[in-house]
């Protein structure tokens, strides 16, 4: 009951939050000189002033910036996300196409790198100084350091052109006409590329703060006193340290959840894959308002939703804190 | 009756071109590696194109990687052989009236659109006058003589002029004036038409898919109205937007074809080594370009002609060349497109900047116009505005900047991303040079006209007259030009238009561009004429 009525409350508080992002997004685009009806005609080579009045009539960039507003919220209000011109397309369908392959990279990328940073921090952390935590120390470092776009396009030479082992880009085999198990296995087969290049960078920094957390926990009083009392190092370490070192990298998590949504324009555009970042790229180059705006409005929902998950989160693994 | 020979060999001439023909002659043309091997039947063609297309409303939008998809689904009256001159398409013949002023076009009988819908004059009436003549962005050029169209029958298509356009017939093919279906749009707003990204044409594909981010797929036409043809199932349009990953694509065999130097020239000479790929600089004989350098004449010093003169002596053309388009293109003699030579419309019996000592004449006009060189060595200084389109004109706007600091001109470059460059530029008009790449359409009217008439000084629109070229003399000859119907009078006064500019310099021509496709070895007859990637795929097979 109490926990329904924090939920509500928290929720309800996000309302004005969300709310005042919205109007800053709409003022903060507005600011951005040119507009869609500029770059549309300049992508044809060639218009009249009849053509371009006519565009910008069409996207309704001839109202004033109030109208032009009041129209906006009015559609938000009504759970429509606009219409997007320049794409000929409504903005919600152009999004939903591409929340499912944003979803799958950025989920399988973020998972993989949190279960496994997670995993290897430990064993780092608990060998220390040994062969396994300088590996995995040196790993993490270089991982760290690699540029993304450049390891995706190493492994495109390696593993595409070289071995012949996996495609270079894509979603799927365009054309091929699988359905089933073997569309499954050819869209995993594309997706380890770029899951890959996106994850190790993500691994490396759970790795290392990992490694870190736990060292700091295990010199902490506590540690000592079960050890006091006879418990096993295992049990020490699952029962008591795991669970204290694993808040800050929640904390983390959460801030970087927030970007899942966006995708990574980089590695979106070296596998060709079509995730969310590069729609929002191309938004902004064109000055497609109601795409970018749609998109800016559900990266706000969803860190909200991932801020309260977090805080939920903490609860579960320290009961000293309280809702 | 018509004087153009060209024109008048093609309008005596009916339905000769039968496709068995075409398919024969144009193997033996280009395409040497089929030699005696006979086109297979299905198979799916990969082609990459660049950037995605925002949309497929080819009718409305002339953005340079929209036709290689929609010519496919979209064709015209006619289509052209490589000396450019008008072939039967989906008007079998046609008649230029004495006065020129009408084009009596015969239809094809037994076209289908893609919906069912039978092809008839009411949808060439419905597509010039109230698609293209209200919505296509350069209708008010190619179309602006067009009053309206007349329909006798349901074959005969009749386009009445308001005075004569020898041009038209070279902007009739699917690319430029495509063919749309009366009953998809009638009666619903045009630019809202559902068809818009589900196009609906007579060609040899049908629009199948469109996965965002992804691909368009393309299905044969089993009524396209070409027997046998076309030979391959599908045609796959995909969006890479990496360059290297574009290259890797072709490399692997998962890609088949990149047109319109989808592929960076950087990457060229590795593709050449490769034993599967090709390349091609055929099938963009209908696609002149030149890479330019806008001068705002507001601002001083540009207004004077001896200044831009300078600037247009100071440059090595083909250190661009070189460093910047990796060898492919020509360096620009003038305001025309080289590649008008076929047509005889190009003259390089102009004005030349390209001299010896053109180093020292660049000084001497600058020392003449009272510029003397400053403490620094420099004489005034000046922004160029970087063209946004891609990383190779920033490496231009750098090699400029170094070669006009050799004669006294200090260079700022400035980057914007493509909105505020082109508000900057042609809207607020606060810019001293500018570097845009022109297209030049099909007929010196297009690249001419836009560009350096005064009636062409249009606030806001984008790539017109910007430099505020205004010459009245040279807009008689441009306006007579365009109405002549004589082949060789026109040839006359264009030759005479390319010297006045070349010697007023308002813009600076640099690099006549050469766009390469790459492509498969087992990919055949993809490059069937001078339209090349933007016209239909319908004779291209795969060998399996």
């Amino acid at each position: 009951m109490r926990f329904a009525r924090y939920m509500g409350y928290r929720l309800v508080t996000a309302l004005p939050v969300i709310f005042g992002i919205i109007v800053l997004n709409f003022l903060l685009i507005h600011l951005a000189p040119g507009d869609a009806a500029s770059v549309l005609a300049g992508e044809s080579g060639a218009a009249t002033p009849e053509y371009m009045d006519a565009l910008r009539h069409k996207f309704g960039l001839d109202q004033s910036l109030g109208m032009q507003f009041l129209t906006y919220l009015s559609n938000m209000a009504h759970f429509n996300l606009g219409y997007s011109y320049r794409n000929d397309a409504d903005v919600s369908g152009l999004i939903l196409e591409r929340l499912g392959p944003t979803s799958l990279l950025m989920l399988t990328a973020f998972g993989t790198a949190v279960v496994l940073g997670i995993i290897l921090g430990l064993v780092a952390a608990t060998g220390r100084n040994s062969w396994r935590d300088n590996i995995i120390s040196l790993v993490s470092l270089v991982a760290y350091a690699t540029p993304g776009f450049w390891l995706g396009l190493m492994m495109i030479v390696i593993f595409s052109i070289g071995l012949g082992w996996l495609p270079t880009s894509g979603f799927d085999t365009v054309g091929a006409g699988h359905e089933g198990w073997a569309e499954v296995k050819d869209v995993a087969r594309h997706l380890v590329m770029p899951a890959v290049s996106l994850a190790l960078f993500y691994l490396a920094l759970y790795a290392r703060l990992m490694r870190a957390s736990v060292l700091e926990q295990t010199g902490m009083d506590y540690v000592t006193t079960a050890r006091a009392k006879g418990q096993t190092e295992r049990r020490i370490m699952t029962g008591h340290v795991l669970r204290n070192a694993l808040l800050p990298i929640v904390t983390i998590a959460g801030v970087q959840a927030g970007n899942l949504i966006g995708g990574s324009i980089v590695v979106e555009t070296v596998f060709g894959w079509p995730g969310i970042g590069t729609l929002a790229f191309n938004a902004l180059q064109s000055r497609d308002l109601n795409l970018l705006l749609a998109i800016f409005f559900m990266s706000a929902c969803l860190i909200v939703v991932i801020n309260l998950a977090v805080d939920v989160i903490y609860v579960m693994l320290d009961p000293r804190m309280e809702i | 009756m018509v004087h153009d020979p060209r024109l008048n060999k093609i309008s005596r001439r009916t339905a000769l071109a039968l496709p068995l023909g075409l398919v024969a002659s144009s193997s033996t043309i280009f395409n040497n590696l089929a030699k005696a091997d006979q086109p297979v039947r299905g198979g799916t063609m990969v082609m990459i194109v660049q950037p995605e297309p925002s949309t497929l409303a080819h009718y409305a939008v002339t953005a340079g990687n929209i036709p290689p998809i929609a010519t496919q689904i979209y064709e015209g009256l006619v289509t052209y052989d490589w000396d450019q001159n008008p072939q039967p398409n989906l008007a079998t013949s046609w008649e230029i009236a004495p006065d020129g002023k009408s084009i009596t076009f015969k239809l094809r009988e037994g076209v289908v659109f893609h919906n069912g819908k039978p092809f008839t004059s009411a949808d060439v009436q419905f597509s010039f006058m109230e698609i293209l003549k209200k919505y296509h962005p350069i209708a008010p050029l190619l179309l602006a003589e067009l009053t309206g169209v007349d329909t006798p029958d349901e074959k005969t298509a009749v386009l009445l002029l308001a005075n004569p356009a020898p041009y038209l017939m070279k902007g009739l093919a699917g690319r430029d004036l495509p063919i749309m279906c009366k009953s998809v749009f009638e009666g619903t707003q045009i630019l809202q038409n559902p068809s818009a990204n589900k196009p609906i044409g007579t060609g040899p594909f049908k629009f199948g898919q469109w996965d965002r981010g992804q691909f368009v797929r393309l299905d044969r036409n089993e009524k396209y109205w070409k027997p046998g043809l076309p030979y391959l199932d599908h045609i796959i349009a995909r969006f890479i937007p990496d360059a290297a990953t574009r290259s890797a694509a072709l490399e692997t065999g998962e890609a088949h074809f990149a047109g319109y130097s989808a592929v960076n020239y950087a990457d060229l000479a590795r593709m050449k080594t490769n034993p599967t790929l090709d390349t091609t600089m055929k099938g963009y004989e209908m696609t002149p370009a030149l890479s330019v350098l806008e001068l705002n004449a507001k601002h001083a010093p540009l207004d004077k002609k001896e200044v831009r003169q300078a600037i247009a002596y100071a440059i090595d053309r083909n250190v661009i060349l070189r460093d910047v388009m990796y060898g492919y293109g020509k360096p620009a003699t003038g305001p025309l497109s080289s590649l008008f030579k076929t047509v005889g419309f190009y003259t390089d019996d102009v004005h030349k900047y390209d001299v010896p000592d053109r180093l020292d004449i660049a000084n001497r006009l600058l020392d003449g116009a009272g510029l003397p060189r400053g403490a620094n060595g420099m004489r005034f200084g000046m922004h160029l505005e970087v063209n946004s389109f891609g990383e190779q004109w920033l490496r231009q706007a750098e090699y400029l900047k170094q070669a006009l600091a050799i004669v006294g001109i200090d260079l700022t470059l400035r980057s914007e991303d493509t909105a505020t460059w082109l508000r900057r530029v042609y809207t607020e008009y606060d810019y001293d040079i500018n570097e845009p790449f022109l297209s030049q359409g099909v007929d010196p009217v297009y690249g001419l006209n836009k560009q350096y008439l005064a009636s062409q000084i249009r606030k806001g629109v984008t790539f017109v007259n910007d430099s505020f070229y205004a010459n009245p003399e040279f807009d008689g000859i441009l306006n007579e030009a365009m109405r002549e119907q004589d082949h060789d009078k026109r040839a006359v006064l264009y030759k005479k238009a390319q010297q006045i500019l070349a010697e007023d310099c308002p813009l600076v021509w640099l690099i006549d561009v050469q766009y390469v496709s790459v492509f498969n070895r087992k990919l055949h007859d993809h490059t069937t004429g001078p339209l090349g990637t933007q016209q239909a795929f319908e004779r291209a097979w795969l060998e399996t």
